[in-house]
């Protein structure tokens, strides 16, 4: 039975870190039971290249030292491998014990409990229950989107991406060519900013708008990465939730509470119907229509125009 | 709690877990299985699976240099502890990935609103150290946030009600029927999920209910106790509200600017249309409820079934255009609020 990938992990991360000299590769296939048996040196050499990759994702420092015959050796060095000290108190334990399980994304849910164990390694304080001191509280970063752990890994490596990406009214989906900075989740929901290399101007999207798969290109980033940004505010505004202007209605009494409860001055008509004044952003008519017979939009002409046409359209649909 | 779901074996976490282990288990001799798997945040059969692994590891298969760990299936015992040198079982550093795991939903958490002020220190204090502790590894955190969205006053209450396990009353809306209903409800748990929620079970329905705290307009914290009934809580890998299978079926045929139904209606099927748009197929307990996304998507969509409820969309159109005509917008002008 082949050996299984973990135990060969394990075991290299051992040899890497219990020496105290480079170790070459042949001395590393002598030392590791599955390396031996990993067939001829072509399959090895690869093996033992992803290995070594997986290590480093692990967070593992693994130096390449050439020796003065030219052959090549690798170690983990203490010093470049050990956590630097750190002491938490058991209210911190449990504060992080409840962040650890925030995720739904597999690989940072796995990320995030690997953390904790290198903390508890380390001496974390045990036996909190970070619902004793936290309540009935349970927070969850929501991750359904493919494109997520690509883009994600390109933003960390800075890497320009290329997505197919559908917008919001558009038919079909176009390819993007984008340098990404930042992700954002917001009401249950992710979001990109970065480059759009194709019309040189920074650009947000939605990840559940990407279609297919997302592609990494081997170029660097040509735009400054700005320190700060903002994708909250953009995907605030497209929301309708950035109101410039202010809107009359009249609603129908006791119903519409949501937009009560956003309104600025209500009257009572006493005839069963309220005027409300009520901010007025992008996406009002579209929400004003849910309310069907119970609101009156009476200013401003453009917006009662754009319910009235929506309307129209349904009674006729 | 739940039974944990059962996590397939990656052999990343899985190595990341045993360097981990080997530095634990080092300084305590004879660990509790029970207690190991508790610390590590994991079940005793994932603890067990590892404890197979690691006797096969060491810094070579030869000359036993191999972990001489073995367990009696109740404690751990490490019969060579000195075949790793002291220095080779050090806590690791943190990879960026780890970093950025811990750091990101740390300082989302904090920033929830109504959080207690004592755990919302905790966490800030918790934060910064492991930010020190990443170095460097935890720069690439900065690329990712998350905010939860919540009524602080509204989550409050109801943290304070499930601590001190007392009942609630409230005023709660319901986007479904347009109406505030009130009702009394034990509650169970607050979850954030973009959202936050407070599951509880309802007095009135007598049954399990998920309440955004968004929608509920007032809240009192009653002297009754609360007292729900046992009941094993949702899987918050689902979607908080899953219809049921019973539930009567909706249609809805959208044009490319009506796409977005799919983002926020959880939908059996959603097959595309040659014009662009989508043909989705949804179930809910009370189809009318839909009479308000059939008014949203005016001409961006249609619903294609039941027939009653394309119906009574349309009627609702037409009485809306009949009230518009009574209420002119000349009628209005300088009677300004």
């Amino acid at each position: 039975m082949a050996i299984a990938k973990a135990e060969r992990l394990m075991n290299l991360a051992l040899c890497l870190l219990g020496t105290r000299r480079p170790l070459s590769k042949r001395e590393l296939r002598e030392s590791i039971e599955a390396y031996l048996e990993a067939g001829n040196d072509d399959s090895f050499s690869r093996m033992f290249e992803r290995d070594k990759d997986d290590l480093r994702e692990l967070g593992l420092v693994i130096e390449t030292v050439e020796n003065l015959d030219g052959e090549v050796g690798y170690l983990a060095r203490r010093d470049s491998n050990r956590l630097p000290p750190i002491t938490l108190d058991a209210e911190e334990a449990a504060a992080l014990g409840l962040a650890a399980k925030v995720w739904q994304q597999a690989r940072l849910a796995g990320a995030a409990s690997g953390a904790l164990q290198k903390l508890r390694a380390a001496g974390l304080p045990e036996d909190v229950d970070p619902y004793e001191a936290h309540g009935a509280l349970e927070p969850r970063i929501p991750v359904h989107e493919a494109a997520f752990e690509p883009l994600m890994l390109a933003c960390r490596d800075r890497r320009p991406v290329v997505f197919d990406y559908r917008k919001a009214t558009a038919a079909h989906p176009e390819t993007r060519n984008v340098e990404p900075w930042a992700l954002e989740c917001w009401r249950g929901h992710w979001y990109l900013a970065g480059w759009d290399r194709d019309r040189g101007a920074e650009r947000v999207f939605r990840l559940s708008r990407i279609t297919g798969k997302v592609r990494s290109r081997g170029t660097a980033f040509t735009a400054p990465v700005p320190d700060v940004v903002t994708v909250r505010e953009t995907v605030a505004s497209w929301a309708g939730e950035i109101a410039d202007r202010s809107a009359l209605i009249r609603l129908r009494s006791g119903s519409g509470y949501p937009l009560r409860a956003k309104a600025t001055a209500v009257r009572e008509l006493g005839d069963g119907w309220d005027e409300l004044e009520i901010p007025y952003g992008h996406g009002l008519d579209a929400w004003l229509v849910e309310f069907g017979p119970d609101a009156v939009v009476l200013e401003p002409a453009e917006l009662r125009a754009d319910v009235v046409d929506r309307l129209r359209a349904v009674a006729k649909g | 709690m739940a039974g944990k779901p059962v996590r397939p074996v990656n052999a990343i976490d899985q190595t990341r877990r045993m360097l981990s282990l080997v530095t634990y288990l080092r300084e305590r001799p004879g660990a509790r299985i029970a207690d190991v798997a508790r610390a590590f945040g994991i079940t005793e059969d994932e603890l067990v699976s590892d404890l197979d692994v690691l006797p096969m590891c060491g810094t070579s298969f030869r000359g036993g240099d191999l972990l001489d760990i073995d367990t009696d299936g109740e404690r751990i015992w490490w019969h060579n502890a000195a075949a790793l040198g002291e220095e080779a079982a050090e806590p690791l550093r943190l990879a960026a990935d780890e970093a950025t795991a811990l750091l990101v939903a740390a300082r989302a958490v904090a920033t929830l609103p109504g959080l207690r002020e004592g755990d919302r220190q905790a966490l800030l204090r918790a934060t910064a150290k492991v930010e020190t502790a990443a170095g460097e590894a935890g720069d690439a955190s900065a690329r990712l946030s998350v905010t939860f969205e919540s009524e602080g006053g509204v989550f409050a209450d109801v943290d304070r009600a499930i601590a001190e396990r007392r009942r609630l009353w409230i005023r709660y809306y319901s986007p479904a029927r347009d109406e505030l209903t009130e009702r009394e409800i034990d509650p169970i748990r607050l979850v954030s999920v973009g959202h936050t929620y407070v599951e509880a079970w309802c007095r009135r329905s007598e049954a399990r209910r998920t309440f955004r705290l968004d929608r509920v307009a007032e809240i009192k914290i009653l002297d009754e106790p609360s007292a729900p009934p046992e009941i094993e809580l949702r899987d918050l890998s689902e979607a908080l509200v899953q219809p049921a299978a019973e539930d009567p079926e909706v249609v809805v045929e959208v044009g490319p600017a009506g796409r977005w139904v799919a983002e926020y209606y959880p939908h059996d099927s959603a097959d595309e249309l040659p014009d662009g748009g989508l043909r989705i197929t949804l179930r809910t307990p009370d189809p009318a409820s839909l009479r308000r996304l059939a008014l949203r998507l005016g001409g961006d969509g249609r619903i294609v079934s039941p027939p009653e409820l394309a119906d009574s969309a349309r009627r609702a159109a037409r009485e809306a255009l009949a009230a518009y005509d009574q209420v002119g917008h000349g009628d209005v002008e300088g009677q300004r609020l």
